[in-house]
């Protein structure tokens, strides 16, 4: 009888508990469904039994911070019962001053809004530029209308031309300089070419900055006097060799001395009896120093008392002076003195200082000669970082200057040719060059760590504010 | 589960969700330089949109074990799980900005992955397999009964051998090579484990036996015949069902460390 | 006196003698075939034949005696006539018949053999007369009989059955019962006088092997004389009793001895002579469940939060008692009744085989017959058992049923005594049509005994509402006079139905108005229901449809495999809403790319249904099948359900340990279950937890209709 296949005899082979009984896939799947998450709780509850919270960090700590890569509670403040501690200011204020921007400031971002942790070892004062355009862009302070642009939102695309290039205003200097003039080939002095010979002059001639310690090429033998003597080399004997002295800053030039950078070719002599010139310095000294050394010459000179008519001096119209005149010896210096300054304030000083006659006054005030040495107050710019580049790469209406009102600042285009958002640029974001805090403002945060508290694992910083000054 | 045309509603929704998502991440996200994007508002959206598709996918396995309870027809929650499933791994994507993360979101990161592949794969067996399965095999039977249904073809074919007087080419064959093969059809070296030897060893046989022992034989073939689709059923059953052990565990680790990211993570 | 001689001898007898007995008056004996001392002669087999001078030779059993007649039994032309008779007789015998197998008493062949016949010359029949084996006790081999007429003549004039007669013509002449039915169908009550009679095998004996009790402990045979003192047995043929005697046997029981308990198969009905006998129900009335564990706390958690009510039985109003194979039913909060002397129990599972519907102890010492079916047969043939069974019945349980009739439930007393003397109990032969569909209705029927199949006709084939067995009732559309039968009732296996026939009951109504307009409401709802389960059928041609049985289903749970992930949440779900007992098994044949899953199909004719002992297993208006909580797990219905869908599931309770009364231990019992569409759901659980659109519970008609061409329907049931 062959085998025959029905519905009754199938479902009679089978067991009609059979599901309550688990298979082996069931009970494997069973098992690895407990095991898993047990797996992953384990994982999680190791590090919560150790107390670091290294799973949950969603990215390293800067290199500042690293060491509290475990000690979350120093920056994520919790008070009392509330759930959510982002990184609170005051906890960062327990250990860095941050100045506020401005008075007038709309608002004030928290510190962590723009100092962006967790993101691995970056420079967390590399702010994003989005941090200061989200007032810069739109700008409005609580004081009303500003004179800053109220606009900008990126250094390449809408950053305004520098401040006083916008103004368009002359250079405020008080000195008359021909850039022009002064960079021709075999330059020479006015009176003459000098003991060099004449010259090339080139722009380190003149312009350095304070950490350039290199002898001056065009300075007077006599050691460095007067204003604006410039920084010459800091002594570094306190410091020995050492490589890593601090040094005068490199980032501004320092603004040509006459001592170092003019004396050279612009000599200062006052009358053919004396070879040596004038000090360079404020009139009244000028005249005690003429009057001194005119009287210590007729005293040595007494027979220059009788003074020859020189017909080559007779002014036409004019009574005719006579043959000899016999001077007492303070008339004498006086007429000198007056002869000498005569030369000196109308021609000599006359060639770069602009001369103020005060309505009665006897001597000239000089005019400041207020070189600026920085150009723009809310930028910072380092000559240092650009040492690579010749000074007319940038400065390259320098060379054809002849008007010492001629402001010779490059312009931002110059600036944007380097600095762009693109990654084989130079850096173009906001904190490049500006900065946010106040550093007028500073103030010295008292630190708060302890060595162990930093180093052992185990070990918890006391609370925010537990601990006054440093000891 | 074929994926047919009933699931058209489910494909035009998710394709909404994830087109209407895709938009929001690329015009409003925040730049990773302003901080993880899983806190902000928007990606706080995702998040939550995500998980909360997780957490729905996850109880799928809850609402299998309460089959009768009356919260939604089985279909409409395997459909869901299957759409929505799919969809958290783009919300996520979306809340994670597509970066790794730390340590934990990283082993998020990855296990989502893996589970929605799995999930994927699991997916398409599905829609494949049961086809095969109903055409390879017209003698499949349960599988967890199986064992217990080849001991009861063995104990037939022995009852059946023993009801004839066996011819001895018969009995020779049959506790030679066909009654091990009975006992253990799944070791290797099973000659009649093939469809075309076992037919050849039957023809042979047939032509050595007297024609009143061929319908037993005819049995006897049948038999063998279904031993060997049960063996292939257990294959094909294996490949329907494996993937779960991949699937179920990963996903419910994938919860359990989910819930611990979305907490730690709004707490600091 | 007359005068004649005899073989030369001279006798004196009466008038009116006849020669035959003249001659054994005398000491002469003359072969008979035919004749028979207690019965009428009728010369047919000629055997007897003498000369008695005249031109033939004459039969000597019917002649009378003349003065002056020379009878010679024995001449050589009389034995040669004789002996060709005999010769002639035995060409058609089939040598040797069942009788001279038995005992060697084939009188015919006794006779061939003394008259030297050996291997007749004459050719045999052509074709066999044929054989009946229907009655129980009686062989009929028609091929040995020889027309002798001795058994219709046992019948008619010694019994007064008149069952036996002759049918047909000529060569084709046969004994026929009744108009040719089978013997054990026709009216014959087994008293064996035809088989007493027979002189050949046609009708011996029958040596079955159950008709002998296995001798027990505490049992005895009885003497037929001592039955017969019994009024039980009163009028039963002695014969019968003699021939039958190891059917019957005295059981002795003493108090607290088990004598069947519920579930058991038996074969043998007990009649308590004295004493007193407790009949319960020992499995508990509810639903069958898991066991503990987790899987079984699970899934009766989930089960009770899953919100399944619990069984609503609003459309039987307030039938609340079980049907038993006994004289009472049992009351469904308290299923215990005691029987007394005179009771019977047990006649189902004798007549029909089923299964022991209740358990029955002894409360006293009792005495008790128990018999076979042979000896049931003759008694509910015999009208004295019948009249006290009718007693027995109309004083004990007819009340009861007919209070269960949602219609006479609030009848008062007067009526229903008036009601209980008017009843008729009829009884049916299995197969017999009790109304057929479209008949005028005028008869309300109750079921006392056995099953009766209602069914419908429609076109395209029968629709099976439903097998009635003890306590149910139909037709009471009859009892208004009202409209044609909508359906046909017909007994299945022996039937006892009382029957209250419409005339008497508009009399009674006539008295109590109320009762009117109660039925006229039950009408009314059953011709609603009617209506709509016929707008359920469609006239779908059923021959297109396949084999596999599938065109019996009304409902089918169909697994499309090529969706099916083999996951089993149908499986767990169905556990889940069933107390943790899956009434699905994912195994089957398959139609096409569907899988038939194991489960219950609604069959249009509910075999399952047939011969359950307590009732439980029925057919609810909605047409789905269920189990009842009193189901004693006999496992009659998971036998007869040609798919295998209905299942038996153990569990243990806590019962009286059989060997020390008064202590529980642990027991493992049986319950049915089965499919039952989950009706209190929208869905079926199978389908609605199947999460991949797989599982679908349809009517195959209209789901495969496309495959088999016969329309595009798909719609699911």
């Amino acid at each position: 009888m062959p085998r025959t296949r029905t519905t009754k005899k199938l479902a009679q082979r089978i067991d009609m508990n059979y599901f309550t009984r688990p298979h082996p896939l069931r009970r494997w799947r069973f098992r690895l469904s407990v095991a898993l998450p047990v797996l992953a709780a384990l994982w999680l509850g190791w590090h919560a039994v150790r107390g670091d919270a290294r799973p949950y960090l969603s990215g390293g700590l800067s290199p500042a911070h690293a060491l509290l890569t475990a000690r979350c509670e120093t920056c994520h403040v919790r008070s009392g019962s509330e759930f959510s501690a982002g990184a609170s200011d005051a906890a960062c204020l327990t250990c860095h001053d941050g100045p506020p921007h401005h008075a007038t400031a709309a608002f004030t971002p928290s510190c962590a809004s723009c100092h962006v942790e967790h993101r691995g070892a970056v420079r967390l004062a590399a702010t994003a530029d989005a941090t200061c355009t989200q007032c810069h862009a739109d700008l409005h302070t609580s004081g009303g209308p500003t004179t800053f642009v109220s606009n900008i939102s990126s250094f390449a695309t809408q950053h305004p031309e520098f401040a006083v290039l916008r103004a368009g205003g002359p250079d405020p200097n008080g000195i008359k300089l021909n850039h022009y003039r002064h960079m021709q080939p075999n330059l020479a002095g006015p009176s003459g070419a000098g003991p060099q010979g004449s010259v090339q002059l080139i722009c380190q001639d003149c312009h350095r900055t304070p950490a350039d310690t290199r002898a001056w090429p065009y300075a007077s033998g006599a050691p460095a006097a007067g204003i604006a003597a410039g920084n010459g080399a800091i002594s570094n004997s306190t410091t020995g060799n050492s490589l890593l002295a601090p040094g005068p800053s490199a980032a501004y030039m320092a603004a040509p001395a006459y001592a170092q950078a003019c004396a050279a070719c612009h000599t200062l002599e006052f009358d053919r009896r004396f070879s040596e010139g004038v000090p360079h310095d404020k009139p009244e000294v000028i005249h005690a120093f003429l009057v001194q050394k005119f009287q210590a010459y007729i005293a040595v000179h007494p027979a220059e008392l009788r003074e020859p008519r020189q017909p080559g001096r007779d002014i036409a119209g004019k009574p005719i002076p006579p043959e000899y005149r016999i001077l007492m010896p303070t008339q004498w210096v006086a007429e000198h003195t007056g002869e000498a300054e005569q030369l000196l304030w109308r021609k000599t000083c006359n060639q770069c200082h602009i001369l103020d006659w005060a309505e009665g006054a006897t001597l000239p005030a000089i005019r400041p000669s207020s070189l600026t040495v920085r150009f723009m107050p809310h930028a910072r710019f380092d000559h240092a970082a650009h040492q690579g580049l010749t000074c007319a790469s940038c400065h390259a209406s320098a060379a054809t200057s002849q008007e010492s009102a001629d402001l010779l600042l490059p312009g931002i285009a110059t600036c944007q040719q380097c600095h762009r958002p693109e990654e084989q640029a130079a850096e173009s974001r906001c904190f490049e060059c500006h900065t946010y805090h106040d550093g007028s403002k500073r103030q010295a945060v008292p630190g708060r760590f302890t060595l162990p508290e930093l180093t052992d694992r185990m070990a918890r910083p006391s609370p925010v504010g537990s601990r006054r000054g440093n000891y | 589960m074929r994926i047919d045309s009933t699931h058209k509603p489910w494909l035009w929704i998710s394709s909404t969700i994830l087109a209407v998502a895709l938009l929001l991440y690329v015009f409003f996200r925040t730049p990773r330089a302003l901080g993880s994007q899983g806190g902000t508002p928007l990606g706080l959206g995702f998040g939550i949109a995500g998980f909360t598709f997780m957490i729905f996918a996850g109880l799928l396995g809850a609402r299998k074990k309460v089959p009768v309870w009356r919260v939604g027809r089985a279909q409409t929650w395997m459909r869901g799980h299957l759409w929505l499933g799919l969809l958290a791994l783009p919300l996520i994507l979306f809340h994670g900005g597509f970066h790794l993360g730390g340590a934990l979101t990283s082993a998020l990161m990855v296990l989502l992955i893996v589970v929605v592949a799995s999930g994927i794969f699991g997916a398409v067996l599905q829609h494949y397999l049961p086809t095969v399965m109903t055409r390879e095999l017209p003698l499949e039977t349960i599988y967890e009964q199986i064992d217990s249904v080849r001991a009861q073809l063995l104990a037939e074919a022995d009852e059946r051998v023993a009801a004839i007087e066996s011819a001895a080419p018969l009995a020779e064959f049959y506790s030679r090579r066909l009654r091990p093969y009975l006992e253990n059809p799944s070791a290797r070296e099973q000659p009649l484990a093939g469809a075309d030897q076992a037919q050849a060893a039957f023809a042979q046989l047939r032509t050595l036996v007297p024609p009143e022992l061929h319908e037993t034989l005819g049995d006897l073939e049948n038999i063998c015949e279904e031993e060997r689709q049960l063996t292939r059923q257990v294959q094909l059953h294996h490949w329907l069902h494996a993937w779960l052990l991949l699937h179920v565990p990963l996903s419910l680790a994938l919860l359990l460390l989910g819930a611990a990211h979305a907490i730690m993570a709004l707490r600091y | 006196m007359i005068e004649l001689s005899i073989d030369g001898r001279k006798v004196s007898v009466p008038a009116g003698t006849t020669v035959f007995d003249a001659a054994r008056i005398n000491g002469i004996a003359i072969p008979t075939l035919c004749h028979q001392q207690n019965e009428t002669p009728v010369g047919v087999c000629r055997v007897c034949v003498v000369d008695v001078g005249a031109r033939v030779f004459t039969a000597s059993c019917v002649r009378p005696v003349e003065p002056g007649m020379n009878v010679s039994t024995d001449s050589d032309r009389v034995r040669a006539a004789r002996r060709t008779l005999v010769e002639l007789l035995m060409s058609d015998h089939p040598s040797p018949c069942a009788r001279q197998q038995h005992s060697g008493g084939c009188e015919l062949e006794t006779l061939a053999k003394l008259s030297g016949v050996t291997k007749p010359r004459f050719a045999p029949r052509g074709s066999s007369r044929g054989q009946d084996d229907s009655s129980l006790a009686i062989a009929v081999a028609l091929d040995a009989c020889i027309l002798c007429d001795r058994c219709i003549r046992g019948c008619d004039d010694i019994r007064g059955n008149f069952v036996l007669g002759r049918m047909g013509k000529g060569a084709q002449t046969r004994i026929a019962f009744d108009n040719d039915k089978p013997m054990g169908d026709s009216s014959c009550v087994s008293c064996g006088e035809c088989m007493v009679s027979c002189p050949t095998g046609a009708l011996t004996n029958k040596f079955v092997v159950s008709t002998a009790l296995p001798a027990a402990p505490g049992s005895e045979p009885v003497a037929p004389e001592e039955l017969l003192a019994l009024p039980l047995f009163k009028n039963i043929s002695g014969t019968f009793l003699e021939l039958n005697q190891r059917a019957v046997l005295k059981r002795h029981f003493r108090r607290g001895e088990v004598i069947c308990r519920e579930g058991e198969y038996g074969s043998t009905a007990f009649y308590i002579l004295e004493g007193k006998a407790r009949v319960s129900l020992s499995s508990p009335i509810a639903y069958v469940k898991t066991q503990g564990g987790a899987r079984g706390f699970f899934s009766k958690l989930t089960s009770a939060l899953a919100g399944r009510s619990a069984d609503r039985r609003e459309e039987e109003g307030n039938q609340r008692s079980i049907p038993i194979d006994a004289p009472v039913d049992l009351a469904y909060d308290n299923p215990v009744a005691e029987l007394g002397p005179g009771d019977m129990f047990g006649e189902m599972t004798c007549m029909n085989f089923y299964p022991r519907s209740a358990t029955v102890r002894a409360e006293t010492d009792c005495t008790m017959l128990e018999m076979l079916r042979n000896v049931l047969d003759i008694l509910q043939r015999n009208k004295t058992f019948r009249a006290q069974m009718d007693e027995t019945y109309r004083r004990r349980a007819l009340d009861s049923h007919l209070r269960n009739v949602p219609l006479f439930a609030k009848l008062n007393p007067e009526f229903l005594d008036h009601l209980r003397e008017r009843v008729e109990l009829v009884r049916f032969a299995p197969g017999q049509t009790i109304c057929r569909q479209n008949d005028p209705a005028d008869s309300f029927y109750l079921v006392r005994l056995g099953f009766v199949k209602v069914s419908e006709n429609y076109p395209g084939g029968e629709l099976v509402l439903a097998y009635l067995s003890r306590g149910d009732y139909f037709g009471e559309i009859g009892l208004l006079g009202g409209g044609p039968r909508i359906a046909t009732c017909t007994a299945l296996d022996h039937v006892e139905v009382v029957r209250i026939c419409g005339e008497d009951f508009a009399e009674m109504i006539a008295q109590f108005p109320e009762v009117r307009s109660g039925l006229e409401q039950v009408a009314q709802e059953r011709q609603e229901a009617n209506r709509q389960r016929m707008s359920l059928v469609r006239s779908v041609p059923l021959e297109y449809f396949l084999a596999q049985g599938l065109m019996e289903a009304q409902s089918l749970l169909v697994l499309d495999l090529e969706k099916c992930t083999r996951c089993d949440n149908c499986v767990r779900a169905c556990a889940d809403a069933h107390d943790g007992v899956t009434r699905l098994v994912r195994e089957g044949l398959r139609f096409d790319k569907y899988l038939v899953a194991t489960s219950c199909r609604q069959c249009r004719d509910p075999l399952c249904m047939v011969g359950c002992p307590v009732g439980s297993i029925r057919r609810r208006n909605s047409l789905e099948v269920i189990i009842e909580d009193w189901c004693i797990g006999c496992g009659l219905c998971a036998q007869n359900c040609p798919y295998g869908n209905i299942n038996l599931h153990p569990f243990t309770v806590q019962a009286e340990d059989p060997g020390a009364p008064g202590r529980q231990v642990a027991t493992v019992r049986q319950k049915a279950t089965s499919c039952d569409l989950c009706t209190e759901h929208a869905e079926p659980s199978c389908v609605y937890a199947c999460p991949h659109d797989a599982a679908h519970r349809v009517d195959p008609r209209k789901y495969f209709a496309p495959l088999l061409g016969t329309g595009t329907g798909a719609a699911k049931s």
